[in-house]
């Protein structure tokens, strides 16, 4: 049995909006195996990125979370004080990467400023060891010329360089999960694929777990072993990879995955999902994909549908399965 | 073209602006009602007099000859004599310069230095009672009259209370209170902006990453977002600097100082134009070079900017 990293349990996290209250996560339920890349995936809305910040506890003002645990080992992470947070988990177990570059990195600072406050304070290098150790971060990367980049400032550098750069300084803070935002949304596809190639080596190289945000189904299928399918606020279904595209269970996730343009698949073949995703404010009551599910049943309506477990690695919210 | 270009470019540039402002305050004290001879030779005076003194001084000639004249001497550093004192205008001003910069910089000390704690407070607690109240305390000194807050503060803290004396400028005690006034008064400018642009800036992407690398909050607050907040700060001291200094004047006059601003204040009312126009121009220029000076400090912070020096 593999060592689970981080365990989120019945998450709910509001956020005070001028129209209400928006319950964007209800019920969250998932597990990060060590040493694997598990995908978060869902439209757009359905409180991916929120699920992220809240393991750091990185959320707005107007965000409360209002139920639920996040194991991290065998710590509450939803327990510990914000100087707690930042002295023990922030940086030091966990770190994380977003998903705009552009505004990721401090405009005013150097890269190789910005790095070094990560060595400093988790490489117990002496002080005339950390311009190596920046190096390494850099090099680690695959970024070129790592000696003169890291004088440079972030405004003179790619996109693709500054996410790069990013993995490379919260790599350097050494944590156990690093969390990535959506890391790609914001890049080319060419530099997509150069960065996604990075990843894959990391994987390979360090023995790193990545919660690993993203709506790129081509994303997940190159990277993750696991993956969890989110849906208005709630997890839809656990699986691994292999089952996502061979043998997806929820009807949204099914949906989700032939909804996709590939390489085989016709725009005739495609199927789009219909209706749209519900707003939060008022979410559709029961199971949330009911409105748009064409397995619905009388029940769909009324209760929200708890996760069963199918198979080893498999859990499932429907109650159709 | 390195910074120095820059420089000079920039140096240059502010010329016509220099102009510009010699032109206005030698137009509004001519066209003032009032003429100088007269009130210095009283209403007893006859008209032989009067034109012995206005030739003496230059006031025969037409106006644009009495310009052309003026900027010709200023080039040469000659600001002309006081009507009143008969001494040099600069040496009218050296005499007094000091006390009045003295006054400028603590005030504007204290406004940029409790503005900008208070902004950051109210922008870290935004929406507490904190913040209301470093709101409604800024509005509150911003909306009193400098020269009325000058005579309460006397009123209370020298004559009532006894702390400071009522006047004049001896030793530190004495500069509390004109500086306060002016600090306060001015401290608004800062406190509201401060706040507004740190908020901006704690939702920026760089806070959340430098947080998720664990560093200090506070650190995070008083290096990655203070120093980004910091360009539009200084443009607004760049801004207020004028305003600091057109407050010193009031003040400092309630004090009874006798720094520039009694000078000034007592050469409009007897018309003794070669000081105040000496006077209005070393403060423009003070100003121009401040804005100069500005300029040049952005580029030392954001690494954005120095490309118009050509350095990379």
């Amino acid at each position: 049995m593999e060592e689970i990293i981080l365990k989120i349990e019945d998450l709910k996290v509001a956020f005070d909006t001028e129209e209400g209250d928006v319950e964007a996560l209800d019920g969250v339920e998932l597990e990060v195996k060590k040493g694997t890349f598990h995908g978060l995936i869902g439209e757009t809305g359905c409180g991916k990125s929120v699920t992220g910040k809240t393991v750091l506890r990185l959320l707005d003002n107007n965000a409360r979370i209002k139920g639920g645990r996040i194991h991290y080992g065998n710590i509450d992470l939803l327990k510990l004080t914000e100087k707690q947070m930042e002295k023990q988990i922030r940086g030091n177990e966990i770190a994380m990467i977003f998903q705009d570059p552009g505004s990721s990195l401090n405009p005013l600072f150097t890269i190789k400023y910005q790095i070094e406050e990560a060595v400093s304070m988790y490489s117990n290098l002496p002080r005339n060891k950390w311009n190596q150790a920046i190096l390494e971060a850099l090099q680690r990367v695959k970024l070129p010329d790592a000696a003169n980049l890291m004088h440079r400032y972030p405004h003179q550098l790619s996109g693709g360089m500054k996410q790069r750069v990013m993995i490379a300084m919260m790599l350097a803070c050494q944590p156990q999960l690093l969390i990535a935002d959506e890391p790609t949304t914001a890049l080319d596809v060419s530099i997509q694929a150069q960065f996604i190639k990075v990843l894959r080596d990391l994987k390979e190289n360090l023995n790193l777990t990545v919660l690993y945000i993203t709506h790129d189904l081509a994303v997940i299928s190159e990277l993750c072993d696991y993956v969890s399918v989110m849906y208005a606020g709630r997890i839809a279904e656990n699986l691994t990879t292999r089952d996502l595209f061979k043998n997806p269970q929820h009807p949204y996730t099914d949906k989700l995955v032939h909804s996709v343009l590939g390489v085989t698949t016709t725009l005739e073949a495609l199927e789009e999902i219909p209706g749209s995703v519900p707003r939060l404010i008022n979410p559709p009551a029961g199971c949330r994909f009911h409105p748009r599910c064409q397995e619905a049943i009388a029940i769909c309506s009324k209760e929200a549908p708890p996760l069963q477990e199918l198979a080893p690695n498999h859990t499932v919210a429907c109650h159709r399965r | 073209m390195g910074k120095s270009g820059y420089v000079v470019r920039r140096l240059l540039r502010t010329i016509p602006i220099v102009i510009g402002v010699t032109l206005v305050t030698f137009l509004i004290l001519h066209f003032t009602p009032g003429d100088p001879v007269r009130i210095m030779l009283g209403p007893y005076a006859t008209q032989e007099n009067i034109a012995i003194l206005k030739e003496q001084y230059g006031l025969d000639h037409p106006l644009h000859i009495q310009y052309i004249t003026w900027l010709g001497n200023i080039l040469q550093g000659e600001f002309g004599t006081s009507i009143r004192y008969n001494r040099p205008v600069l040496e009218l001003v050296q005499d007094r310069v000091g006390i009045t910069l003295m006054l400028t910089l603590s005030g504007l000390f204290i406004s940029v230095t409790l503005g900008s704690v208070l902004g950051i407070f109210a922008a870290l607690r935004q929406n507490s009672w904190l913040d209301y109240l470093c709101t409604f305390q800024a509005m509150f000194w911003i909306s009193i009259p400098g020269f009325w807050l000058a005579i309460i503060f006397l009123y209370i803290f020298g004559l009532q209370l006894r702390w400071v004396p009522i006047g004049g400028l001896t030793g530190f005690s004495s500069v509390i209170l004109p500086a306060l006034v002016i600090g306060l008064q001015e401290e608004a400018w800062f406190a509201r902006p401060m706040r507004a642009e740190m908020l901006g800036v704690l939702n920026e992407g760089y806070i959340s990453a430098a947080r998720a690398k664990g560093v200090k909050y506070i650190r995070v607050v008083g290096i990655h977002a203070l120093r980004n907040v910091m360009i539009p700060m200084i443009t607004m001291l760049a801004l207020r600097l004028p305003w600091v200094i057109a407050g010193s004047v009031v003040v400092e006059v309630v004090f009874a100082w006798g720094g520039m601003g009694s000078l000034l204040v007592n050469s409009v009312l007897a018309r003794d134009f070669p000081v105040v126009q000496g006077i209005l121009l070393i403060i423009a220029i003070t100003v121009v070079l401040a804005n100069l000076l500005a300029d040049l400090v952005y580029s030392l912070i954001d690494p954005r900017i120095r490309v118009e020096g050509g350095k990379k």
